[in-house]
């Protein structure tokens, strides 16, 4: 299977504080990759490093088979972003929002369109369209979103801690929205929710203090330490780096 | 045409803020109206040769500011106050949001970024400009029966563009290095140095030798200054204070664009 992402000990130091630390890992096309960990395990630091806002210290990375320090624009042209805080322009409408950014990655006119419906069919945009995005819930806010970085046509999406701050319905939604992309984009996204990177991910890469503990399947992570929930298969992974 | 993308995008959000019509436009017309009410009802002095002689009148003078033919261009420049203000807010709240984070990501480059917020606020001084000279026109027909120099009006916008730069830069500045709580605050600093060292609501020269020194080394007395030589066709004495404010203009607008994209790559 192709790599998407190859992280070759890549490494972060903020002066003395080593955000993240040689870290070594693999995402294959196509699949939900999850960084799973507690807050300051680094895994925003490492999204922020593969999408250019943050050059690493040492070690490299392959995006798309391209080399991130010296192929940033190319790869900036293949992948996009969803933050941690939903990034939208509030004054714009949802469909005004999307226009926008797809014009910023220079999407051409027949080509927006078609995503267009697509994006309006896949997460139901559509009944919104016209809506300034301020007016939306939270939960249709981080879907546009979501939106925004799937207009671009990205090869590679990061989704960071999507379903922050939202509800338990809303999350839900979004968790079904997500699965529906599976297969079409690759796509690595944050969270500290255990049951949500049991519920959307292929892979899931267990990280603290900026290291990577352990990478597998939720099932594979629950063998490798003797657990029946990936809870206390995280507890033990994690427990394991305070030791 | 990232640049024109994310101008597009400054202007629709820009329009749809109710509060950047009530300052941008509808303040510099109320204070022109208003000052033009006060100026009414000033009474106008004779002043003998004689006394002249013998007393100090710049301060009867020093009323001139508030006639029509000086009070407009004054307006104008500090309309540009308030378009300074919205740069800075805009700025400074795209700052505060993810929003420009996402951007940071994109192919978009920090020369699209200064061009984007630049261009939406310059178009939006050139329509204040316009209005303010427009009703000063109105104003002047009305209360001294007069037309003000309609070429000289014309003229005030094309080199208005330094004044525009100015404050723009000053906005783009002061928005890149504040948060959306601090900005404000600051440009309020800025507003109120420039109506009071700028000379639109006093003579600066009749206030004596060491106000105009210290006026003259901010850019807003100069940027006045023009403004209102232009409108009086005296283009003798609106060559240094011109070029003056194109310096300044200059000076801030390259350290807000260096800023900026510093501030992009803050981190990295």
């Amino acid at each position: 299977m192709n790599k998407a992402i190859e992280l070759k000990g890549l490494t972060k130091k903020f002066g003395n504080k080593t955000a993240v630390d040689h870290i070594d890992l693999d995402v294959n096309e196509g699949e939900i990759f999850g960084l799973l960990g507690v807050n300051g395990a680094g895994k925003t630091t490492t999204i922020r490093m593969l999408t250019g806002l943050s050059l690493p210290t040492e070690g490299n990375a392959k995006v798309l088979g391209l080399d991130l320090k010296s192929e940033l624009d190319k790869i900036k042209m293949m992948v996009n972003v969803s933050t941690q805080e939903t990034a939208i322009a509030g004054n714009l409408t949802v469909e005004e929002n999307l226009k926008f950014i797809a014009g910023i990655y220079g999407v051409e006119a027949s080509l927006f369109e078609e995503r267009l419906e697509d994006i309006y069919t896949s997460l139901e945009l559509g009944e919104v369209r016209d809506q300034r995005s301020k007016t939306l819930s939270g939960g249709w806010q981080r879907r546009l979103s979501i939106a925004m970085a799937l207009i671009t046509g990205p090869k590679l999406i990061f989704l960071d801690e999507p379903t922050l701050g939202l509800d338990v319905l809303a999350r839900r939604e979004l968790w079904r929205f997500v699965k529906k992309l599976k297969g079409k984009v690759t796509i690595v996204l944050t969270t500290h929710y255990l049951d949500e990177a049991e519920a959307l991910c292929d892979t899931i890469a267990v990280m603290a203090k900026g290291h990577v503990l352990a990478v597998g399947t939720a099932d594979e992570l629950k063998r490798s330490v003797n657990k029946g929930t990936l809870e206390d298969a995280f507890v033990e992974i994690v427990g394991g780096e305070k030791k | 045409m990232r640049a024109l993308v994310f101008t597009s995008r400054n202007i629709k959000e820009l329009l749809r803020n109710p509060l950047s019509y009530i300052f941008c436009l509808g303040l510099p017309l109320v204070m022109l109206i208003v000052m033009t009410l006060i100026n009414a009802s000033i009474p106008k002095p004779e002043i003998s040769a004689e006394a002249e002689a013998f007393i100090d009148t710049s301060a009867i003078k020093a009323t001139t500011v508030f006639n029509i033919d000086k009070l407009t261009p004054g307006i104008a420049v500090f309309g540009m106050t308030f378009i300074m203000l919205f740069c800075c807010i805009s700025v400074s709240s795209d700052r505060s949001s993810s929003f420009l984070t996402r951007l940071y990501a994109s192919p978009m480059k920090s020369t699209d970024f200064i061009v984007g917020y630049t261009l939406p606020f310059a178009i939006i001084a050139a329509g204040q400009f316009i209005i303010t000279y427009i009703a000063g026109e109105i104003i002047s027909l009305i209360v001294n029966g007069e037309s003000l120099n309609i070429g000289y009006m014309l003229l005030g916008l094309p080199l208005a563009v330094p004044s525009m730069i100015l404050f723009i830069g000053i906005g783009i500045f002061f928005g890149t290095l504040l948060n959306d709580k601090a900005a404000p605050g600051i440009c309020s600093v800025f507003i109120t140095a420039a109506a009071i060292l700028g000379g639109i609501w006093m003579d600066i020269e009749a206030m004596g030798d060491a106000w105009v020194t210290i006026c003259s080394c901010l850019p807003f007395y100069h940027s006045v200054k023009y403004a209102r030589c232009i409108l009086a066709g005296d283009f003798g004495g609106m060559v240094l204070p011109l070029t003056v404010t194109a310096i300044f203009a200059l000076v801030i607008f390259a350290a807000s664009a260096l800023l900026f994209a510093h501030k992009s790559k803050a981190d990295k």
